[in-house]
């Protein structure tokens, strides 16, 4: 970490990080409120916004300059809206400017309540308009962008298709080229473009071509106002009804930080949640995706031979064949958190030699993509390591016949790999927790319903050597459903109260985790201490 | 033959006018190497600038006090020295030749008419400060003037004034021309560059200025046409000999393009801080009584016709009046024509050209341009025309990249000042002037 260098905010000394950018220095160390549109911390500086605008001390004297080019340097002085009033005249000006051609359809905008303009003209503007009726605004878009409304005004286009996943709404936008620059710099392909100059300039893609890349959605959610919108999500939810969780990518070793947002007993999105360490501010539509599948196809009661029953009688015929077991092989799950995978070495502790516990997967990896996924699918992969559970489950297909019970856990085998899965078939007994009426369920002598990944609380580790924590939405298909880890303690007969106990039973087991807890851990993740450098602090 | 002004006056009020940048303007096939060798082309490679070393060829352009001609008036000398030397980097000079404020024809007569001493005044440039490769950035829709300069630089190549050992030294340079597409906006330095790499032609923001980092991120001078063209003759006849025109601040002659209400439009040359009323009867006198004059192009302030009357066409004289001498592009106009209509026609000249970045500039200028729009319609209500000079104001103190931003923002400023009385009267068209519009001016307080 660098030294702090000292720069002067309106009158007050403020210690910073020098050649960091002013606005962030603004918002984190002098804690002055600083409006962006343009402006993003995992994008390049656009400047052309113009709301950030702050005064600086130069060489004549006073000037205007905007907060997130400038960069913090020692004996700067800066006067912000707390002292200026010129800066506040100014920023005035940029909203009115920014408003001038901007609908005045909030109460239909999608993006209301979440909106940055909304946000800062309330903050900043609160003006009345001045725009003679006979002036008229500005309408951007091309001819294709463009349509004709009921009083026959040529207006820009209200729902522009630009893909498979985006709209645009071409009237709303106020060209910050934020979406531009994140198709350029972070999913690095260049298929948004300015066209047109001055207020005419509008957003597009190449005439024809849609915009179609796996990270398109971001564009949604870096979009200051309602311009552009996920077709999924559109006109779904008003924003400020939704409650929100944090939680981890649960389908990709990387571990994307994502919140999930919910409210009347349903998820609505999943929103990237900003780690600079990790996924920045991105993630893949796949992940974003994913909550489409959690009221879907679920299981939500158990079956035993075939027969819906309910989850404790379930559990109980799951318990019963356990242990009239003679061999039982455990299978451990990369899907699973931390603490479901503790939870099912506590069973094989507690049945002793009959157990044997087998852990890896059958699913292929692919190369990472270099901004939010690994390419291994299997999500904590790093915490089976961490917890000593071996790379083996070839061996249980090998020897499938040793064994006459099976129990497999959030692992759908049959999916990855049916023909090495065909083999676990001579085993009589397999006993199923899942989340989703899957292929493994399919197969499965006794299954019991558990809560999926935006259900439990728990932590995984990423590709990166990071443990990372996932929250549970209180959204459940079915009440009863217990998490993995407490099914697995109640086969074990662990008396384990919560989540944390399940975590100490995992720091029992893994040296790395020794130091750490759910709260030092926090939404951000922490990364594993080296295996030396925990052997010497354990 | 009168095109343009020429043949111009050799001598005015008894002393001769000076002829650093048009000496072949009015001679026949002049553009040729033949014809412009017979008048002294390219003589300074052989005695005056290989014999020098690089850093006394700047100090001399230091010395002679030359501006930029390209609208700023920033020191030319003081520009070339922030050029870092013997960078790992190439050094680039770019000319910019694309000409576009609104009045302004200097630079395609001087491509048009005298190719080979700008390509002149770009060897003396580029030996200065070591440019290896040059580019002349040319406004699109000049195709004459590219195929002039095309034809000039050829002519050089074969003669050996361009490419590997000019003239039998060791300073070699390759010049490329560049056609722009004609935005008025590729005339700030930092969009030409940005469309000269392919980009689109939108300023950047500075820091890092061109001089550390432009073309392809390695330091770059770009100057004017003319800048470059009056170089050879600083070179040639000294420092001291420029500064026998102007004033001490604004030394030198320069080329001044007037259009309007006067007897012979054209292109001049003539001495720095002339009287604008000598300039008009070298010009063949105003037609009608004068009301005001734009003494620089449109981005330049306009004068009322009682300040024309006491200003001089120089930089500081021009900054007294709060005004600006710009590109040299002189439009007085009389009392028949209507300032609104002016108005009117130049800011829907910035509401088009501008890039469409910074939202005050962006959004300010076509806000302006309608609101001015409806004023002429007969929509206009009392206080309109403070609206306009408000909503100027707030794209005019560089809350913007670039300085299109003032320049939109000064025409806009002055006509409404200067003019009120004009606005007035197209408001009281309106019969329904004086009710208030259903909108409230900006609330007070509330904010914060």
């Amino acid at each position: 970490m660098a030294d702090l260098i000292t720069i002067n905010v309106d009158g007050k000394d403020v210690q910073v990080p020098p050649k960091i950018q002013l606005i962030e220095a603004l918002r984190q160390y002098a804690k002055v409120e600083t409006p962006a549109f343009c402006y993003h911390p995992d994008l390049s500086v656009a400047g052309n916004c113009r709301v950030c605008l702050v005064e600086f001390s130069g060489p004549r004297g006073f000037a205007f300059g905007i907060a997130c080019h400038m960069q913090t340097a020692p004996g700067l002085t800066v006067r912000t809206q707390i002292s200026s009033d010129k800066v506040k005249w100014a920023r005035r000006g940029v909203m009115e400017s920014l408003l001038v051609n901007h609908p005045l359809d909030c109460p239909i905008c999608d993006k209301a309540g979440e909106c940055t303009l909304q946000e800062n003209y309330m903050n900043s503007g609160r003006h009345e308009s001045r725009l003679p009726d006979e002036a008229g605004k500005q309408y951007k878009g091309g001819a294709d962008h463009r349509f004709t409304d009921a009083k026959g005004v040529d207006r820009g286009g209200k729902k522009i298709d630009l893909g498979p996943t985006i709209l645009l709404d071409q009237e709303r936008c106020i060209v910050c080229s934020r979406c531009v620059r994140f198709m350029d710099e972070v999913a690095k392909s260049s298929q948004l473009g300015i066209a047109g100059r001055g207020d005419h300039a509008y957003i597009t893609t190449f005439p024809g071509k849609p915009l179609t890349h796996g990270y398109d959605l971001n564009v949604t959610d870096i979009c200051p106002v309602g311009a552009l919108t996920g077709k999924h999500f559109r006109f779904q939810q008003r924003v400020w009804t939704l409650k929100s969780v944090e939680s981890i990518d649960p389908s990709d070793a990387f571990g994307a930080n994502i919140t999930i947002e919910y409210n009347n007993g349903r998820v609505w999105r999943l929103m990237p949640r900003r780690n600079p360490a990790v996924n920045k501010s991105w993630i893949a539509n796949s992940t974003r995706l994913l909550y489409q599948k959690l009221a879907i196809d679920r299981l939500t009661d158990a079956r035993v031979a075939s027969k819906d029953v309910d989850l404790a009688s379930g559990v109980l015929a799951a318990q019963a064949a356990i242990s009239s077991a003679r061999k039982v092989a455990l299978v451990a799950s990369g899907h699973g958190t931390i603490e479901d995978n503790a939870a099912l070495l506590a069973l094989k502790d507690t049945l002793g030699d009959k157990a044997e516990v087998f852990g890896g997967s059958w699913l292929s990896v692919c190369k990472p993509d270099g901004i939010a996924l690994s390419g291994d699918p299997v999500a904590n992969r790093a915490g089976l390591a961490l917890l000593g559970i071996p790379d083996n489950l070839d061996q249980l297909a090998a020897r499938a016949g040793e064994f006459d019970t099976v129990l497999v856990f959030n692992h759908d085998l049959w999916a990855a790999d049916a023909t090495k899965a065909a083999k676990l078939e001579a085993i009589p007994t397999r006993i199923v927790l899942a989340s989703w009426l899957d292929a493994t369920v399919a197969k499965a002598t006794v299954a019991v319903g558990i809560r999926a990944w935006a259900e439990i609380r728990g932590s995984m580790v990423n590709s990166q050597d990071r443990v990372q924590l996932m929250q549970a939405g209180p959204v459940v298909p079915n009440p009863a459903l217990e998490p993995p880890w407490r099914v697995l303690a109640c086969l074990a007969g662990a008396t384990w109260a919560s989540e944390t106990d399940a975590f100490k039973a995992a720091q029992s087991r893994a040296p790395r985790l020794a130091n750490l807890s759910y709260r030092t851990i926090g939404p951000m993740g922490a990364v594993l201490p080296q295996p030396a450098l925990a052997a010497a602090g354990a | 033959m009168s095109l343009f002004g020429f043949p111009q006056p050799k001598a005015w009020k008894g002393k001769d006018l000076p002829r650093v940048l048009s000496r072949l303007f009015d001679v026949k096939d002049g553009h040729t190497l033949a014809v412009a060798r017979q008048h002294s082309a390219y003589s300074t490679l052989s005695k005056v600038l290989f014999d020098r070393a690089p850093f006394q060829i700047i100090n001399e352009v230091m010395d002679s006090g030359l501006r930029g001609r390209g609208g700023a008036g920033f020191p030319t000398g003081m520009k070339w020295s922030f050029v870092p030397r013997g960078g790992a980097k190439p050094v680039y000079l770019v000319i910019n030749a694309d000409e576009g404020e609104p009045g302004t024809f200097k630079d395609r007569m001087c491509m048009m008419r005298d190719p080979h001493l700008l390509i002149e005044g770009m060897i003396n440039t580029g030996y200065a400060l070591g440019v290896r490769t040059a580019y002349i950035y040319v406004r699109g829709e000049m195709l004459p003037q590219i195929q002039a300069l095309n034809h000039a630089i050829k002519e050089a190549y074969d003669a050996g004034f361009l490419g590997e050992n000019i003239a039998g030294s060791r300073y070699s340079l390759d010049i490329y021309v560049h056609r722009g597409a004609g935005a008025y906006i590729c005339g700030e330095e930092t969009g030409l560059i940005n469309s000269l790499e392919g980009f689109k032609g939108q300023p950047r923001l500075k820091p890092p200025f061109p001089a550390i980092s432009g073309a392809f991120a390695a330091p770059t001078v770009v100057n004017n046409v003319e800048t470059i063209m009056a170089v050879p003759w600083i070179l040639t006849h000294g420092a001291k000999a420029y500064r026998q025109w102007g004033t001490d601040k604004s030394p030198g002659s320069k080329l001044f393009s007037i259009s309007g209400d006067i007897a012979k439009p054209g292109v001049y040359e003539v001495p720095l801080a002339m009287p604008y009323m000598e300039f008009f009867e070298l010009c063949g006198g105003l037609k009608g009584d004068l009301l005001g004059c734009i003494p620089g192009g449109s981005s330049a302030p306009v004068l009322t016709a009682e300040e024309t009357a006491k200003t001089t066409m120089d930089y500081e004289s021009l900054a007294a009046m709060k005004s600006m001498l710009g590109s040299g592009a002189v439009t007085p106009f009389n009392t028949t024509r209507d300032p609104v209509l002016l108005l009117q026609s130049i800011a829907r000249f910035y509401a088009h050209e501008s890039c469409g970045q910074c939202t005050p500039c962006r959004e300010g200028t076509g806000y302006v341009d309608r609101v001015i729009d409806s004023l002429v319609d007969g929509h206009g209500r009392a206080g309109d025309a403070d609206l306009i000079k408000s909503l100027a104001d707030q794209y005019e103190p560089m809350t913007t990249i670039c300085a299109f931003g003032p320049g939109a923002a000064w025409p806009v400023q002055s006509f409404v000042t200067k003019f009120k009385s004009h606005f007035e009267a197209y408001i009281q068209r309106n019969p329904k002037h004086a009710e208030a519009r259903d909108l409230v001016a900006v609330r007070p307080g509330a904010f914060w």
